[in-house]
């Protein structure tokens, strides 16, 4: 319990895991959009999205099958939205009629195009993660989120709060454990019943947790105060992010997706208009 | 219930190459019913790993080993676990934190609804009110208050209550007296005794003080990554002294006296009890005045 | 000099009955003093009130000159006293270790360079340098109170205060952080305040306070407090076990003289006889 690695961390000495971590988060969201560009039904644009997926891995030093794994998770999410394309997609021509079912080709199009955009959207985020740890992350969110400060919003101890959580995860998951250990050896029973019964069940772990957690709270207060906080102001930061050669490029990179995306969508226009 | 266990093995997260750990590597032991059973061993021995398998809340797996708890076979899957755990009861370190009812009697009673549902509720009741005095609580006087209004010793005591509540024949405890203050752990310790001799045949507790391990087991073994280095009475354990601080551990007091007088020529014969080593030590005193 | 003293201090949280009552103290530059009582005497209350947590309802703390009720020596009061409090998963604010040592450093704004000197000069007093980079959660009971004493070394303490902080650790733990503190004492000057209820632990101090029910009730060096075992009993409190059986051994004649408090000198004195 005590080595859960909460988000998928992957730590390695790579060229992504070196690159700035706000730098990282603008460019996922500018492949995000990239993604979102890809129109009509050629699937060039995906393929220029997935081979900028496959060299960021490769950059990362990543295994491959970490990356893929992020996909298991909403595999059930993916075939849904599949599913509701394929079976109610009443536009063009039909394929196959059934009874009340009607496949038509533009819902096997349509099905298509909508799992190559959630698979991607998801590749290229839990790259992120993977190559980002939760720390880096919480700083770089908190940087970013910098001009939020003049509509004073509290964007450093907002910061403080995702850190603090973030550290107190794997405490809180071990004394999970342990309560639920404690309560099984009094016969607490989590594994059958319906789901009321079970929900019920969970009552003897969550308040001895939600107490306990006040209590944390209680003393890390303590703790901070007699370490002399007192809020954002006057406050220096140890850490300082600094941008290099390397965010240089996957900006450039970025940049060439999109400027691809974008003429791959001309270039299918123009070779329709060819045709 | 004599407990017994074979070869037990145990890893944790064995899929996950670089983060599995071998926590137990054939533990093979024996600790008879009246036996008040002391379990040594630095943090991360796999004392607390073993401790957990007795009650089955860590469940066996193939070829990992036997433990066999007077009928219940823990390793046969027909093994009920809800019987078993009714039997054996488990307090963990700092058991206070697992209190969660509004009141000390719902909590005791806890153990009485999941393992007895069909049982009566004047049952029931006399149950959890011999369960309170028997830790030395006032039923009358503390029953409706709220678990989490009492001071820190009575906690603990209630939370032990809501253990024994079962009539459990063996008592695991896993440092049962951490954080408590000397007069704390003295009256606990007693507690332990007057259970021992009342309620419960067997008691097995996880310490890391062998003061109190010399001074109350009746017998102990050692775990030492993941395996028993040995097992016996006090007396025998602590008169190992190089290969018990070889482990990382110390000697309780009076071994320690008894070894530095031994160096001395002069060798005391006693079982590491205070009052033993003091009536020893007086023995051999008046023995060196007569000569 | 006295760096920190306490005159005539009374607290309560609930403005009824008073935690401490009437307490005066004065602890003097570079002591290593022990305060000792049972769960409740009020001695963490104690420990709160030397760095400004709480201040008193009457009476008054000084540290260095500064007074606690004075607001504006809030941090002056800080930056002179650290605690180390009791269990070691409640004290650190981040997932590395290096960032939360930065903790102390940040909030008083020192500049990036300074933190990252007083980073390394608190890791290396407390033997960490090379967990830098790790996270805490992954660290030994004795590992993470060592973290907190970097912590709050990195601001240059004059004093500080374990608040019960050996409570919760093993043997080994503990002995880890009482040779760290007792380095600190010796080899830089810092004043030790080490609240407890381990008698072990209190044989090598320079004083001992033993609180009873919020009041001072017995002050002096290990050997004067472990004379009186009689009123430490009534208060709940016991003798170091070496003591208790020299006691034992003397009550049977066996000549042996005061004031033993350690195995190591009980021996010593056995094989003489």
């Amino acid at each position: 319990m005590k080595d859960v690695t909460f988000g998928q961390y992957y730590p390695a000495n790579s060229f992504v895991h070196k690159m700035d971590a706000r730098v990282k988060i603008l460019i996922v969201i500018a492949y995000i959009v990239a993604v979102f560009l890809v129109k009509s039904f050629h699937f060039l644009g995906f393929c220029a999205c997935l081979a900028f997926v496959i060299i960021a891995t490769i950059l990362a030093k990543v295994p491959f099958s970490k990356v893929l794994r992020s996909i298991k998770g909403i595999l059930f999410f993916i075939i849904l939205s599949a599913i509701l394309q394929i079976f109610f997609n009443k536009t063009g021509n039909v394929l196959v009629e059934w009874s009340f079912i009607y496949i038509t080709d533009m819902g096997l199009l349509n099905a298509g195009f909508i799992v190559a955009r959630i698979t991607l959207i998801v590749l290229g985020a839990s790259l992120l993660t993977l190559t980002t740890s939760p720390v880096e992350l919480a700083d770089g969110i908190e940087s970013l989120m910098f001009p939020l400060k003049f509509i004073k919003f509290p964007v450093h101890e907002f910061a403080l709060i995702m850190s603090i959580a973030l550290r107190f995860i794997p405490t809180l998951l071990e004394e999970t454990d342990r309560i639920i250990k404690a309560q099984k050896a009094r016969g607490a029973d989590f594994e059958s019943g319906n789901l009321f019964k079970r929900a019920k069940a969970l009552i003897p772990v969550l308040i001895p947790l939600l107490i306990g957690s006040f209590r944390r709270a209680d003393e890390l207060a303590d703790a901070m105060d007699a370490r002399c906080y007192a809020g954002s102001k006057n406050r220096t930061r140890y850490k300082k992010m600094k941008i290099s050669y390397r965010d240089v490029l996957g900006v450039i990179l970025i940049a060439g997706l999109i400027t691809g995306v974008v003429f791959l969508n001309q270039f299918y226009i123009v070779l329709a208009v060819a045709l | 219930m004599q407990i017994v266990t074979k070869d037990l093995v145990y890893t944790y997260s064995p899929k996950a190459k670089d983060l599995s750990v071998k926590a137990l590597k054939g533990v093979s032991v024996t600790i008879n019913e009246g036996e008040f059973f002391g379990i040594v061993g630095h943090t991360g021995s796999g004392k607390t790993t073993f401790v957990q398998h007795l009650n089955g809340l860590i469940k066996l797996e193939k070829n990992s080993g036997s433990v066999v708890i007077g009928d219940f076979d823990l390793g046969n899957k027909k093994c009920d676990f809800k019987a078993l755990r009714a039997k054996v009861g488990m307090v963990f370190q700092y058991p206070e934190y697992q209190l969660f009812a509004e009141t000390v009697k719902d909590d005791v009673a806890f153990g009485i609804k999941n393992f007895f549902p069909k049982i009566s509720e004047q049952e029931g009741e006399d149950m959890v009110r011999s369960a309170i005095e028997m830790v030395g609580l006032n039923y009358d006087k503390i029953k409706d208050k709220s678990p989490f209004e009492l001071s820190g010793g009575q906690k603990r005591r209630v939370a032990i209550a809501g253990v024994i509540v079962t009539r459990p024949e063996v008592l695991v405890l896993d440092e049962p007296v951490a954080g408590l203050d000397p007069k704390g752990k003295k009256e606990f310790l007693d507690l332990l005794h007057y259970l021992h001799g009342n309620i419960v045949k067997t008691v097995i507790i996880v310490s890391h003080d062998m003061n109190i391990v010399s001074e109350h087991c009746t017998k102990a073994c050692i775990f030492s990554g993941g395996e028993i280095e040995f097992v016996g009475t006090p007396k025998e354990i602590f008169s190992r002294y190089e290969k018990v601080e070889e482990l990382g551990l110390e000697l309780p007091v009076t071994a320690y006296l008894t070894r530095a007088l031994a160096s001395k020529g002069v060798i005391i014969d006693n079982d590491f009890t205070v009052d033993g080593f003091v009536s020893a030590f007086l023995e051999s005193n008046k023995k060196g005045e007569r000569l | 000099m006295a760096i920190i003293s306490l005159e005539n201090v009374t607290f309560s949280y609930d403005k009824r009955h008073n935690v401490l009552k009437d307490i005066s103290l004065s602890i003097e530059k570079g002591e290593y003093v022990c305060v000792i009582g049972h769960n409740g005497s009020g001695k963490s209350t104690l420990a709160k009130l030397f760095n400004a947590l709480i201040v008193p309802d009457s009476g008054s703390v000084t540290v260095d000159g500064f007074s606690s009720a004075d607001k504006k020596s809030l941090f002056e009061i800080r930056k002179r006293v650290g605690v180390v409090f009791q269990n070691p998963d409640n004290q650190q604010v981040a997932s590395i270790v290096e960032d939360d040592v930065a903790f102390g450093p940040e909030n008083v704004g020192l500049p990036r360079e300074e933190i990252g000197k007083r980073i390394d000069f608190a890791l290396s007093a407390v033997g960490m340098e090379s967990f830098k980079k790790s996270s805490p959660a992954r660290l030994s009971g004795g590992q993470k109170q060592r973290i907190a004493i970097a912590g709050v070394l990195a601001l240059k303490p004059d004093v500080i205060v374990l608040d019960e902080s050996t409570a919760m650790l093993d043997p080994k733990g503990r002995k880890e952080v009482l040779s760290v503190v007792d380095k600190l004492n010796k080899e830089q000057a810092v004043t030790v305040i080490n609240i407890t209820h381990y008698m072990e632990e209190v044989v090598e101090a320079d004083k001992v306070i033993v609180i009873n029910d919020g009041a001072i009730v017995m002050q002096g060096t290990p050997q004067e407090i472990f004379a009186q075992k009689e009123k430490l009993k009534t208060i709940g409190l016991e003798i170091p076990l070496a003591t208790r059986i020299a006691d034992k051994l003397r009550e049977n004649g066996v000549k042996l003289p005061d004031g033993i408090l350690t195995e190591e000198r009980l021996a010593e004195e056995l094989c003489k006889l």
